[in-house]
């Protein structure tokens, strides 16, 4: 075995033990890595109370009410929902521009003894699509989304990699 | 290799350095490298020059805004160019480290040593414009997520390697150093790349993927890969230009060396 | 100017300018080595004429 395959064999070793080490340490501290938890995951698991946490998902069509809170600060309450299980969240503070029925957000809080997620953080979480304005409303004229539902259809029913129609743009 | 020569004409040089050999030592000769580079470095410059003076026009002016970001989505095109040149540089650096580590070969040495900066500069700029496109998105400038985490670790494996490579006097052992570092911090590649999968993060799942349509409309996706393909012939400009004066250098550090023990000969 | 459109600028402004400034330092780097050259070893350009 000459000196190069023996490196090589070697290089090869450490790479395999180091990744293997690395995937180990990485499922064992899964729980810690992700970043938020759905409402799923809270129903299954309820989490300690007076424990602040990051609850995410889809904010729940419908449920949004804006009122001002007692000390002139805009007040919000809605639902945050992950399909199966929903959790009821309020939050005083300036919300992000995308926020919206169907966008995703990440809140930051705790849940209170009445279920109810008392926000002190809520970020706009969007999705990987991109459109311009026009397909967009195409898509929406159409009725193959709506955008308060959910998420954006797949994209290989959309992306015809054609450019979009010619349509005089809105002002925004 | 000491008698090599630097000029970069296009007649064949008579080179008594080692004999040539086969394979990938071909290119280990720093005469026929800089000359072979010597004639590639002004095509690649004026390439990426010109993709990038379309790509970047077209991505700032002449592309449609997003339907809900609007027009905050032209980040977009220098964003994502600097994450694909932070992730596939490291996986360049890798390569040139198993070059170094497995065959020894000095230019794989040295690209790696003028790579990681060019590197560590890429990913800064990653975080950067990602942080700048973050906080009128998504509320907040910075969020210890796992896919923005991984990136840091990135960046800091970069300028690792940078200031490692760097810190030996025996330059030798300080590109071996620099390639164990490197390979060690390979691991990170996968973990970026599939922190959005494997996790929930606040950063959204990739858009441009292998498989299946990509979620950007094309009126954004061509831009976007223009900018990419700019960014890239750049980037690898930049890097050769490096290298090639790396081989300068260490030439004339020789030459110096050289013509000092001449002066202390008797 | 709106605040989206700074951050746009922001970012491209970062981007060009850290790609700018690299390639001028590397292009003197490179400038400065191959004049180095020159002046050291002359022979260099002579020998392509003359092989030995």
């Amino acid at each position: 075995m000459t000196r190069k395959s023996r490196r090589l064999w070697l290089l090869l070793l450490c790479a395999l033990g180091l990744g293997s080490a690395t995937a180990l340490t990485l499922t064992a501290f899964q729980d810690n890595l992700v970043f938020f938890r759905s409402p799923s995951d809270i129903a299954r698991e309820a989490p300690k109370p007076d424990r602040a946490f990051r609850l995410g998902g889809l904010v729940e069509t419908g449920s949004v009410m804006r009122e001002t809170a007692p000390d002139g600060k805009p007040e919000a309450r809605f639902r945050v929902t992950d399909g199966a299980h929903g959790v009821a969240v309020t939050y005083i503070g300036v919300l992000p521009d995308l926020f919206r029925e169907g966008q995703g957000v990440v809140t930051l809080g705790k849940l209170g003894p009445d279920g109810t997620f008392r926000a002190s953080e809520v970020l706009a979480r969007h999705d990987e699509t991109y459109m311009p304005p026009e397909v967009a409303d195409a898509l929406k004229r159409s009725g193959h989304w709506n955008p308060n539902q959910g998420a954006a259809p797949p994209a290989a029913t959309w992306n015809t990699l054609e450019p979009a129609p010619a349509q005089p743009r809105r002002g925004s | 290799m000491d008698t090599a020569d630097t000029r970069t004409g296009p007649s064949p040089l008579p080179l008594p350095a080692a004999a040539p050999r086969g394979g990938l030592h071909r290119f280990a000769n720093p005469g026929r490298f800089l000359r072979l580079s010597g004639q590639v470095l002004p095509w690649l410059t004026a390439a990426a020059v010109l993709v990038l003076g379309i790509g970047l026009p077209w991505g700032l002016f002449f592309s449609p805004p997003d339907w809900q970001q609007g027009e905050t989505v032209r980040i977009l095109y220098v964003h994502v160019p600097m994450a694909w040149l932070a992730m596939g540089g490291y996986a360049g650096l890798a390569l040139g480290s198993v070059l170094s580590l497995i065959w020894r070969h000095p230019l794989a040495d040295l690209a790696c040593r003028e790579l990681s900066p060019v590197g560590a500069l890429a990913t800064a700029l990653c975080l950067a414009t990602g942080s700048l496109w973050g906080k009128p998105m998504w509320g907040t400038w910075w969020v210890w997520d796992a896919r923005l985490t991984s990136v840091l670790v990135l960046f800091f494996l970069w300028l690792g390697h940078a200031a490692l490579v760097r810190a030996f006097d025996d330059t030798e052992r300080g590109a071996r150093m620099g390639a164990i570092l490197a390979l060690i911090g390979a691991v990170n590649v996968p973990i970026v790349k599939f922190s959005v999968d494997w996790w929930n993060t606040l950063h959204q799942p990739a858009s441009v993927t292998r498989l299946g349509a990509p979620g950007l409309h094309v009126d954004i996706l061509y831009p976007l890969l223009t900018c990419g393909l700019g960014f890239t012939l750049a980037f690898a400009a930049l890097v050769l230009a490096r290298t090639r004066a790396a081989v300068m250098e260490r030439r004339i550090r020789a030459l110096q060396l050289a013509a000092a023990r001449r002066a202390e000969a008797p | 100017m709106s605040l989206h459109w700074i951050h746009v600028t922001a970012s491209y402004a970062l981007v060009c300018g850290g790609f700018l400034i690299l390639a001028i330092a590397t292009i003197s780097r490179h400038a400065a080595a191959k004049r180095r050259l020159a002046q050291l070893d002359p022979r260099a350009s002579r020998r392509a004429q003359e092989p030995s």
